[in-house]
């Protein structure tokens, strides 16, 4: 039996900086993304969708639209195919006149062209039953229930010891609530499908994370074997979770695209009907307990955390998961409590659990350190868990403490003045804050990579993974060409449809691991065959397939990311306005693959941990149920002109029980910590502790 | 209507334009120019970014009848002869593109910036690109890239009116 | 839908006198995100971009007349150095791509309370110049506004120019949004000295149902400035005089809480900016009095 050590890929193409791959065809326009494939003759989908927040729709007249010249077919419950009961209540639409949310599809118009359809939408009359809706959010609701596991697969909640008690007895205690706002994705390109039915098979040209996820929930639906679902996606304007699972305008669209069989149907959403249909990050209140004896070592930590969900279909972010690990004490706690609403469906936004679950946990560290004495980065360093605190499983590798002293030693730390408010330039009040970061790493299980050489000496490389923005066309074939030993320009790698063999989605930044994986198995039963042809590639050429590795290790060991942020934050003493002219992220993420896609990932996290921080939230009227802010005029997401100095770098971090690659997955580790980082050092600026994002000027006035 | 007018140097003609059509919506879908991408269609996210008559435009706000007997200019058109133009080389270098939706527009409005000056401070690309969203890359890397395709335009600039002193 | 793409301003009114109810649309920024959003389709578009007049500008009487068309970027370039004011406030205006295409005859015709160009037409007392078929009016800039997103124009009639005074003293504008660009105001203010006339002009935006001046605020300051001889021989302000300037500018505000920011908040920041920009202002008019205005008025 090999060893990790011996098993692990030896580095050659894997660590450069190789040039993205597929930069060309993005930089002269000609990727083609979801809609964008060249199709013949294509129908054009307008969506339906719920005025109210509650209720059932008991008439829909569609006759004026009907009589539009150009119209194809006008899509109600009243002619929609009938959908398989699968139990998921957001993608069944179409199934009876109820709304569950506003927003919520109730048909859509088929036409020639998008305008045509569009108007022909306008003309359709609803009548609707309005029941009394249900949508706010709060701590205090006496229905909150308990979730049988969070996402995706953890448990509820978790407890260790006496919390209580160790907290009545402490020394020094803090008990706070942090709140973070709903939040939107918004990836650059809107969700978008072709669908096409021909012969009774779908085709989808979709804008997703994953080709096999959107075939997996669709087919059922349908109810067509799954390879009668065909999937394709080669580029993908980003995703950050929404495009995990496929939400209602694919279904919308096969639908649609069923009434016009051979027809291709366009459906692309605007970017106000992805506030009401793709999902988003739910709102969280976290209450943190900590207690800490007088040397400030923890004895206590609880986080219970309250969240909404959908009443339509259950998703409970894991806001408490980070807590199990981050830090030792021999007495915890963790729980996750959910409202079920008449809202949308809560989906993945990047780091779900995690991006959240670092905020308030992640203040209060600094609120606590500050009233133990200590500077922040001892008083983490003072409760750094010698094995993973709840598992007790040792850890594969954690280097927390390492980059804390490494970007301390960066940023300038060591002569901080611990005292808030002290700092000025000008009318400006400065600060520093700090805040850990981390992320576990998973690994997907049911990817597949072939490979097939050929005499001319090439190696087709073929998975059906996908390229969110992240870099896969080309991490991919650097793994490859690392594990078949070659160049990467004797590398052809083809990702991005169900033609391909099977493969986990783009989430929970298990991409490079869950698709590497097999690529390397693949790689070296490919080579042993080379071996057994003395070398050469026979004229019929030689293939290999293998599957996801198993990994003893999972089991043996606990495996997470971890990075320490830095920033720097000016806070307006007279108009609260705030400001992050710094920011710097040391991690510690195993292998990076491509030092160039790998820096921009992580730097593209922190820079979305800023927008949390000081603008994201999606205000939600509570009287009917919709995102007032329902664009990006007034949702705001960070400009380049909100960026100041940002400084990305990684300990050289060696872990060889992960995966064969020794990475541990960069997607999201980024956004963890980078609120709390910003929010810790604008406490620091003003001395005004701030515990609910995002960071608006007003919360800054005394 | 009809409408007429040049994109990246060629005269196009679209038949049947609906007169609330937006220039985006011709390029992409009657002219099949694709490379400027719809994201908002609000003018706040600079994916749309195209030249009207030299000027950047976000094509989106554009009316289609607007655009007649005027040059259009786009990410298709930034290419210099068979290869990559300065711009898109300096992008794909830097590793300035992820998702690549908001790269055209990016494209656009780099070109306009290193066109006009020279010698861009920090401060400066930041503000001119301050319309063009990107939810990947952090910026960090656009930042970068327009560096170095501003430092690429001068040199050859130099070049050039070094040859012709010569 | 009809387009319709006059090519000289008599045609334009001529075409707006046949279809009083003809969207005019010129940089596209308020009007195409409107029909984008699907929020209105109107039954015909004027298209005021083929008037090249429209997008120019010129000087009579003491006075500039700047043309509706003049995109933003062209006033900032062209204008920037006489009328310093509406400069900032123009930079401040979208992005790059906005300020190419939008207009200040767009920015008065939206009427937006958050209009960015609008403060600093108050503070210089600029008229807006309307026209029909019938005829032409000269409006206050404060009577052009009549509500929200509510103007005084006829169904005939169309904006042609802003009449505004080159600046003879110190102006500012200044801008409080939650992002550094492409923000929509959560509150303005601008400011502007008028040594000649020993009067000081203010404009609000975002603090009510439209831009507005505060006038008790106006008139506070230019007394107090003319009662001690300021304006000949400036000092510097009282922290009083300062502090009741902003204290009357935030009084004159009647701000509402909406998604960006709350009524307080407003509140509060307009007096901050009042007192801050009354600073900018009077320490550039105490260094250089003449710097920014006509030599004859030194």
């Amino acid at each position: 039996m090999t060893t990790a050590e011996e098993s692990m890929l030896r580095a050659n193409a894997i660590g450069t900086p190789l040039t993205r791959l597929d930069g060309t065809e993005k930089v002269t326009g000609t990727a083609p993304y979801a809609v964008e494939h060249p199709v013949d003759s294509p129908a054009h989908l307008h969506p339906l969708q719920a005025a109210i927040a509650l209720g059932r729709a008991t008439g829909i007249d569609t006759s004026a639209a009907e009589a539009e010249p150009g119209v194809l077919a006008v899509l109600t419950h009243a002619n929609a195919p009938r959908l398989a009961s699968t139990g998921n209540g957001e993608l069944e639409i179409l199934q009876s006149g109820e709304v569950g949310y506003r927003g919520q599809f109730l048909g859509g118009v088929i036409a020639e062209t998008p305008e045509i359809a569009r108007r022909a939408a306008d003309l359709i009359r609803v009548h609707y039953e309005r029941y009394e809706h249900d949508v706010e959010l709060r701590a205090d609701r006496d229905d909150l229930y308990k979730p049988e596991q969070v996402n995706p697969a953890f448990d509820t909640d978790t407890a260790q010891g006496d919390a209580d008690g160790a907290l009545a007895s402490a020394a020094v205690t803090l008990d706070a609530t942090y709140s973070t706002p709903m939040e939107h994705n918004n990836p650059m390109e809107p969700h978008a499908t072709i669908a096409c039915w021909t012969d009774g098979e779908l085709t989808l040209h979709d804008s997703t994370q994953g080709v096999y996820w959107t075939q997996a929930a669709v087919a059922p639906l349908f109810e067509l074997d799954q390879q009668q679902v065909r999937v394709i996606s080669p580029h993908v304007g980003g995703g950050f979770g929404s495009k995990g699972i496929p939400h209602p305008n694919v279904v919308l669209a096969a639908m649609a695209a069923r009434l016009v069989p051979g027809r291709p149907v366009k459906f692309p959403l605007t970017r106000q009907q992805m506030f009401s249909v793709v999902g988003y990050r739910t709102p969280t209140i976290q209450h943190v307990r900590l207690g800490a004896d007088e040397q400030g070592r923890l004895s206590a930590i609880t986080l219970d955390v309250v969240e909404q969900t959908a009443k339509v279909k259950e998703f409970a972010e894991q806001t408490a998961i980070p807590t199990r690990t981050m830090y030792a004490a021999p007495h915890r706690r963790t729980s996750h409590r959910l409202a079920a609403l008449d809202t949308p469906v809560p989906t993945w936004m990047r780091a779900p659990g995690e991006c959240p679950g670092m905020f308030g946990p992640e203040v209060a560290m600094d609120e606590m350190a500050l009233a133990c004495g200590l500077d922040p980065i001892e008083f983490r360093v003072r409760n750094e868990p010698e094995t993973d605190p709840e598992s007790g499983l040792p850890f594969s590798s954690r280097n927390l403490v390492a980059c804390l002293r490494e970007g301390a030693r960066r940023f300038g730390w060591h002569d901080r003045d611990p005292r808030p408010g002290t700092r000025r330039h000008g009318e400006w009040l400065v600060g520093t804050g700090v805040a850990a970061s981390t992320y576990p790493v998973f690994a997907m299980p049911g990817s597949q990579a072939t490979i097939r050489a050929t005499p001319d000496g090439r190696y087709a490389v073929r998975i059906g993974a996908v390229d969110i923005g992240t870099g896969t066309w080309t991490a991919l074939t650097q793994i490859a060409a690392d594990a078949l030993e070659v160049s990467v320009g004797e590398v052809d790698l083809e990702i991005g449809s169900t033609t391909l063999p099977t493969a986990s989605g783009a989430g929970g930044s298990s991409g490079i691991n869950s698709w590497g994986s097999p690529i390397v198995a693949a790689a070296r039963t490919l080579r042993a065959r080379l071996d057994e042809h003395g070398g050469t590639v026979p004229a019929e050429g030689v293939e290999a397939t293998e599957g996801m590795p198993d990994n003893p290790h999972t089991s043996q060991y606990a495996m997470h990311s971890f990075g320490a942020q830095f920033a720097e934050v000016w806070v307006n003493a007279d108009t609260g306005e705030v400001s992050v002219p710094r920011l710097l992220g040391i991690f510690a993420a195993g292998r990076i693959i491509n030092a160039r896609t790998g820096r921009s990932q992580l730097l593209g996290g922190m820079t979305m941990g800023l927008s949390m921080a000081l603008h994201e939230e999606s205000v939600l009227d509570p009287r009917f149920g919709h995102v007032v802010n329902h664009d990006l005029a007034e949702y705001h997401i960070a400009t380049n002109a909100d960026v100041g100095s940002l400084e990305v770098d990684w300990l050289d971090e060696h872990d060889p029980y992960v995966n064969p690659m020794g990475s541990k997955g960069i997607g999201e580790l980024g956004i963890t910590g980078t609120a709390a980082a910003i929010t810790n050092a604008a406490y620091h600026a003003t001395g005004i502790r701030v515990r609910e994002l995002p960071l608006h000027p007003d919360k800054f006035l005394r | 209507m009809r409408l007429s007018f040049t994109v990246n140097g060629r005269q196009c003609e679209a038949d049947d334009v609906w007169e609330g059509e937006s220039l985006l919506y011709v390029l992409r879908e009657r002219l099949g120019l694709p490379g400027s991408k719809n994201a908002c269609e609000q003018g706040e996210c600079g994916s749309c970014t195209v030249y009207l008559d030299g000027v950047p435009a976000c094509a989106c706000l554009v009316a289609a009848g607007q655009a007649a007997g005027r040059e259009v200019g786009t990410v298709e058109g930034l290419a210099e002869g068979d290869g990559l133009g300065a711009v898109q080389e300096s992008f794909v270098e830097a590793g300035a593109v992820q998702c690549g939706f908001c790269t055209p527009g990016l494209l656009v409005a780099t070109d306009d910036l290193v066109n006009r000056v020279p010698h861009p401070s920090d401060a400066e690309i930041r503000e001119s690109l301050a319309g063009n969203l990107c939810r990947c890359t952090g910026y960090e890397k656009i930042m970068d890239a327009v560096r170095l395709a501003a430092d690429r335009r001068a040199s050859s600039e130099a070049s050039r009116s070094g040859k012709t002193d010569a | 839908m009809d387009f319709l793409r006059p090519t000289s301003w008599r045609d334009a009114l001529e075409a707006k006198a046949h279809h009083p109810d003809a969207t005019p649309i010129a940089g596209g920024t308020d009007v195409m995100v409107e029909i984008n959003f699907d929020h209105r389709r109107p039954t015909s578009l004027l298209d005021l971009t083929g008037i090249d007049e429209l997008a120019s500008w010129s000087e009579h009487g003491g006075k500039l007349r700047i043309g509706a068309g003049l995109p933003y970027t062209r006033l900032i370039d062209e204008l920037g150095d006489r009328l310093p004011g509406l400069a900032i406030a123009a930079r401040t205006v979208g992005s790059p791509q906005i300020r190419n295409r939008g207009t200040l005859g767009g920015n008065l015709a939206s009427a937006s309370p958050a209009g960015d160009g609008h403060p600093p037409l108050l503070a210089s007392g600029a008229e807006v110049e309307v026209e029909s078929v019938r005829g032409t009016r000269l409006l206050p800039v404060e009577e052009f506004f009549t509500g929200v997103k509510r103007h005084a124009l006829a169904s005939d009639e169309l904006i042609s120019a802003v009449h505004i005074a080159p600046a003879t003293g110190a102006q500012q504008f200044s801008k409080i949004g939650t992002r550094n660009a492409m923000v929509i105001a959560v509150c303005t203010f601008a400011i502007a000295l008028h040594p000649e006339r020993q009067r000081v002009g203010t404009g609000l935006g975002s603090a009510a149902p439209t831009p507005l001046r505060a006038i008790e605020a106006e008139e506070f300051l230019s007394g107090e400035l003319a009662d001690s001889g300021q304006w000949d021989s400036p000092r510097p302000l009282d922290d009083s005089v300062v502090r009741q300037f902003g204290d009357l500018v935030a009084r004159a505000a009647s701000p509402i809480d909406d998604v960006r920011s709350t009524a307080d908040y407003r509140t509060h920041a307009l007096g901050v900016m009042a007192r801050r920009t009354l600073g900018w202002v009077w320490d550039e008019y105490r260094n250089h009095p003449s710097s920014t205005g006509r030599p004859e008025c030194a």
